[in-house]
C-alpha cells in the first residue's frame, strides 16, 4: 500500500510546475483570450519535446507508455496555472485511437500527436446536453462511400484548433466512433464562448458528414464500453485539473490572508478566515485523496474503477467549486476584480465541472451501482 | 504510487478475517464480565495490543497489520475490545514516558483488562482550554494529595484506574505547572458520579477527588512534564482506526440502502426517488473518499512518516462526515430514524460511533459527540489554520498572562 508518488512521478510533477511556472504565467493566458486559436503553438511544441503529448501513448508510436496517474498530475499543474490549450482534448482522442485504432489509424495519428504535429478531440455530449454513451443520438448511416453522419455535438473541447475529431454516433449495429476531420463537407463548428475564455468550446453540427469505412474506431457498433471509458478517463482528469486550480486558489488565500491587515491584525488571525482556509484545505486535501485513488484505479483497472471515477468527479467538483469560492471571498473586494488572477482559477474550476458529466449525473452512477 | 495490499497483507488479512469469523460470539456480549471474556479471548489469539512492542506484550505490528485488524473486527461486526482508553492511551503513555517499575506493574494488567482505566483531564472549567485545569495534586512527603473535579469523563464508573492530570505548580505558566499521575479509582478520597449522555445512556460521567492519594511511584515523567506528556499521548488515538471506521459507516449504509427498497414514499420504493437517489450517491462518495484519505494516513504510517498536525484534518474530516451521513440517513428513514427501541425488522439496528450497537435514532445522537470531544472542531480548524497552514495566531486575553 503505497499512496505516495515515485521519484520519477515527483520528479514530473516538478518539471511542470517549473515549466508552467516559467511560461504559462496569467499574462500568456490573458493575451490569448483574444486570439481566436486561444493556444500557443510555441509552448505546445515545447510540451512535445517534453514528452507530454506521448505521456500515455506506446513506446512504438513516440510515447512514454506511462498511464493516468502521471496523466492527472500532469493536468493537476495544468489546472494550477490555469494552462489554455488542447492538451486533455487531444489525450482522450488519442487514447481512443491506441484503444481502439487499426494499425493505419494509429499510425496516421499516434506519431503526430506525440511530436506535436496534431492535436484532437472527442465529442463526447450529445445533442440534448446528455452525456450518457448509450443515450446518443447522433445518426450513423451507411453509403456507398462509407458513412453519413448526422446530429449535434455541443461543448466539444478545443474542436476548432483539431485535425481529428473522434465522434460517437449511432447505427443499426449500435454506437460507434468515427474519426472525422474538420475540413469533411457538412461539417460545422460554431464557437460557444463560456466564462473561461481559457477554455475552448465549440459546437460541432454534422449535417450528412460523410466518412470512408475506414474512419471507424474498431468494428462498427463495438464503441460503447470505449467511449464510456472516456468518459471516465475525462471525469478524473478533469477532476485532477480541478483539484489544480483549487490548490491554486488555497494557496492565494493563505497568502494573503497572512499579509493583508485590517482592525490592526492580518486577516488570518480571525477565525473567521482562518477557519474557511482550514476547510478548504480539508476539501483539497480529500480531493487529492478522490483523484489519485480513481486515476490509480484506472492504470490498475481495479474493480471499483469505475466507480472512484465518478466519486472523484462528484466530490472534487463540489469541492473545487466551494474552495475556488471561498478563496474570493478571503480576498474581499480585489478578489472579484478582472485584473487580478484568481478568477483565472474559479472559472476553470467551474467551466470543468459541467464537463464529463456534473457531480448529479455522477451520483445517479453511483447510486444505481450501490443500490443494484 | 500502489494501493494494493501486499501479498503478506492480504495472506494476514485472510487469516484474521478466518479467526474473527469463527470465533466473533453471536450475541453481543453484555455484562461486563461477558465483555472481558471476549477481550481475553482477542488477546489470547494475539489481536489485542497490535501497535504495542513485544516486549510489553503487544505484537509490534506493521500500522498496516493493526489497521487490517481493526478493519476486520469492523468487516465482521465483532464486539469492540474493553478498556480502549488503557489500550490506546494510558499504556502508550507508560511506554513512551513511563519508568521501567510503572511498565511492569500496569502494562500487561491494561492489555489483558485485569485493570480498567479511564481518562481525568477535562474539568468543568478546563475542556477546549485543558491547560487552565485546576485540580491540585500536592506534595505530602511520601505521596500526592490530589484535590478537584473532572468530568466527561468516560468509562469513568467502571474504571479502575485514571490517568490524571493535575497542577502541582500555580506559580509557573499555565502549561508548565501540571503533571501527569496514575490514579487509583478504587479509594475513598475519589467518587464516581454518572452523568446521562444526550443518548439516555451514561458512558460518562463526574469524578470528585477529595483529599485522594497518587503514590509518589505513580508520577509519570518529571514533575511539571504533564501537559508536554498530554500533547504526545492525544496523537496516539489517531491512524489506525481510520480504515475500520469506514467499515462500520459502509456496512451501515448497506442497511441503508435495504431500507430504501422497503420504506416507500408517493406510492415508490423510496430508492426509486431520484431526490433520496442523488442522498444515497452523496453519502457514498463522502464515504468513499473518507477511505481514500485513511489509506493515504495509512501509507504515510507505513513509512515511518508521522502526520502531526495534519492527523486533525483527518479527526475534522470524519467527525463533520459522520454527522452529515446521519442527518441524512434520517432524512432518507423519515420516522424510522426515530426509533430506540430495535424492532424485529432487519434495517432498524445499526453500529453506533460508539463501537456499540444501537440503533439509527442513537447513531445519530452519538454523531454529535464526535465534533466535541478529542479536540472540537473549532480546535481542529484553529490547529490546522496555526500549524499546517502557518495563519497567525489569534489575539487571545490569556497569552499576555503566560
Ligand atoms: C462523549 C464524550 C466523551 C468524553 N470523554 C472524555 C474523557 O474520557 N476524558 C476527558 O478528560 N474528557 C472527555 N470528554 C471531554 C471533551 O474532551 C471536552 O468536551 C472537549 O475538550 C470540549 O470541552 P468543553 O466540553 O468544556 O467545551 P468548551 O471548551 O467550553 O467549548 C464550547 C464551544 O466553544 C468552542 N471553543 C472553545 N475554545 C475555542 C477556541 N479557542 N476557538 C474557537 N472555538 C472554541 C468549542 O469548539 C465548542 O464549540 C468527552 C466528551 C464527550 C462529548
Amino acid at each position: 500500500m503505497d499512496f505516495s508518488f515515485t521519484s520519477d512521478q515527483q520528479l514530473l510533477r516538478n518539471s511542470a510546475r517549473a515549466f508552467l511556472d516559467e511560461r504559462c504565467k496569467p499574462a500568456l493566458a490573458r493575451a490569448l483570450w483574444d486570439d481566436p486559436r486561444g493556444e500557443s503553438e510555441a509552448m505546445w511544441k515545447d510540451m512535445a519535446q517534453l514528452g507530454w503529448l506521448g505521456l500515455a501513448l506506446p513506446e512504438a508510436f513516440g510515447g512514454a507508455d506511462l498511464g493516468m496517474v502521471e496523466t492527472a498530475l500532469l493536468l493537476e499543474e495544468m489546472g494550477r496555472a490555469a494552462y489554455p490549450g488542447p492538451y486533455f482534448s487531444t489525450v482522450l482522442a488519442a487514447t481512443a485511437i491506441v484503444e481502439l485504432g487499426s494499425e493505419a489509424q494509429k499510425r496516421r495519428w499516434l506519431a503526430a500527436i506525440a511530436a506535436g504535429a496534431a492535436r484532437g478531440t472527442v465529442a463526447l455530449l450529445d445533442g440534448a446536453m446528455d452525456w450518457t454513451p448509450a443515450a446518443v443520438a447522433t445518426k450513423a448511416e451507411r453509403t456507398a462511400a462509407g458513412w453519413s453522419l448526422t446530429g449535434t455535438k455541443p461543448f466539444v473541447p478545443w474542436a476548432h484548433v483539431a485535425d481529428v475529431l473522434a465522434v460517437p454516433a449511432r447505427s443499426s449495429e449500435g454506437l460507434s466512433l468515427f474519426l472525422v476531420e474538420p475540413s469533411t463537407p457538412g461539417l460545422t463548428l460554431s464557437p460557444v464562448t463560456g466564462m473561461d475564455l481559457s477554455m475552448r468550446w465549440t459546437n460541432v453540427t454534422l449535417d450528412g458528414v460523410t466518412v470512408p469505412d475506414d474512419a471507424v474506431l474498431g468494428a462498427p457498433g463495438q464503441a460503447l464500453p470505449l467511449v464510456e471509458g472516456l468518459l471516465r478517463i475525462g471525469a478524473v482528469g478533469a477532476a485532477a485539473e480541478m483539484l489544480g486550480a483549487a490548490r491554486r486558489c488555497l494557496d492565494m488565500a493563505v497568502a494573503y490572508a497572512k499579509v493583508r491587515e485590517q482592525f490592526g491584525q492580518p486577516i488570518g488571525s480571525f477565525q473567521a478566515i482562518r477557519h474557511k482556509c482550514a476547510e478548504m484545505l480539508l476539501e483539497v486535501e480529500n480531493s487529492h485523496a478522490a483523484t489519485y485513488y480513481a486515476a490509480w484505479a484506472l492504470d490498475a483497472e481495479a474493480a471499483d474503477a469505475e466507480m472512484a471515477a465518478s466519486i472523484a468527479k462528484a466530490y472534487v467538483g463540489d469541492a473545487a467549486r466551494r474552495v475556488c469560492g471561498e478563496a474570493i471571498q478571503v480576498h474581499g473586494g480585489i478578489g472579484f476584480t478582472w485584473e487580478y488572477d484568481l478568477h483565472l482559477y474559479f472559472k476553470r474550476a467551474k467551466a470543468l465541472e459541467v464537463m464529463y458529466g456534473d457531480a448529479d449525473w455522477h451520483r445517479e452512477l453511483i447510486a444505481r451501482r450501490v443500490t443494484a | 504510487m500502489d494501493l494494493n495490499y501486499s501479498p503478506e497483507d492480504l495472506a494476514f488479512r485472510d487469516q484474521t478475517r478466518r479467526w474473527f469469523a469463527a470465533n466473533t460470539p453471536a450475541h453481543e456480549p453484555r455484562t461486563l464480565d461477558e465483555r472481558r471474556a471476549w477481550h481475553r479471548r482477542m488477546y489470547d489469539a494475539g489481536y489485542v495490543g497490535m501497535g504495542w512492542p513485544k516486549e510489553y506484550g503487544g505484537q509490534s505490528a506493521t500500522p498496516m497489520q493493526q489497521a487490517i485488524v481493526a478493519d476486520e473486527m469492523a468487516h465482521a461486526g465483532a464486539p469492540p475490545t474493553i478498556n480502549g482508553l488503557g489500550i490506546g492511551i494510558v499504556g502508550p503513555t507508560i511506554i513512551v514516558h513511563g519508568a521501567e517499575a510503572q511498565k511492569q506493574r500496569y502494562l500487561r494488567k491494561i492489555l489483558m483488562a485485569d485493570e480498567l482505566w479511564c481518562q481525568l483531564y477535562s474539568e468543568p472549567n478546563a475542556g477546549s482550554d485543558l491547560a487552565s485545569l485546576k485540580t491540585r495534586a500536592e506534595d505530602a512527603g511520601d505521596h500526592f494529595v490530589v484535590n478537584g473535579q473532572k468530568i466527561w469523563t468516560s468509562g469513568g464508573v467502571i474504571a479502575d484506574w485514571g490517568l490524571l492530570l493535575a497542577r502541582t505548580d500555580s506559580k509557573v505558566a499555565k502549561h508548565k505547572g501540571i503533571s501527569c499521575f496514575l490514579l487509583s479509582m478504587r479509594q475513598p478520597g475519589v467518587e464516581v458520579r454518572p452523568l446521562r449522555q444526550i443518548t439516555g445512556s451514561s458512558q460518562f460521567s463526574e469524578v470528585f477527588m477529595t483529599g485522594a492519594r497518587a503514590e509518589k511511584a505513580d508520577l509519570i515523567g518529571r514533575l511539571g512534564q504533564g501537559w508536554e506528556i498530554a500533547q504526545t499521548t492525544l496523537s496516539y488515538e489517531r491512524g489506525g482506526n481510520s480504515l475500520a471506521r469506514v467499515t462500520r459507516y459502509a456496512s451501515a449504509f448497506y442497511q441503508l440502502v435495504r431500507a430504501t427498497k422497503e420504506l416507500r414514499r408517493q406510492g415508490r420504493p423510496l430508492v426509486e426517488d431520484p431526490v433520496v437517489r442523488m442522498k444515497i450517491g452523496r453519502i457514498w462518495t463522502e464515504l468513499e473518499v473518507q477511505r481514500y484519505a485513511a489509506l493515504r494516513v495509512l501509507s504515510a504510517l507505513t513509512k515511518g512518516e508521522s502526520p502531526g498536525a495534519a492527523s486533525s484534518i483527518t479527526k475534522l474530516s470524519y467527525s463533520e462526515f459522520e454527522k452529515r451521513y446521519h442527518e441524512i440517513a434520517q432524512e432518507i428513514l423519515g420516522p424510522w430514524g426515530q426509533v430506540t427501541v430495535a424492532g424485529p425488522d432487519e434495517f432498524s439496528e445499526v453500529e453506533t460511533s460508539s463501537g456499540e450497537p444501537g440503533t439509527w435514532a442513537q447513531a445519530f445522537l452519538w454523531s454529535r459527540a464526535g465534533t466535541i470531544y478529542a479536540g472540537s472542531s473549532e480546535v481542529q480548524k484553529n490547529v490546522i489554520g496555526e500549524r499546517v497552514l502557518g495563519l497567525p495566531k489569534e489575539a487571545r486575553a490569556d497569552r499576555a498572562k503566560v
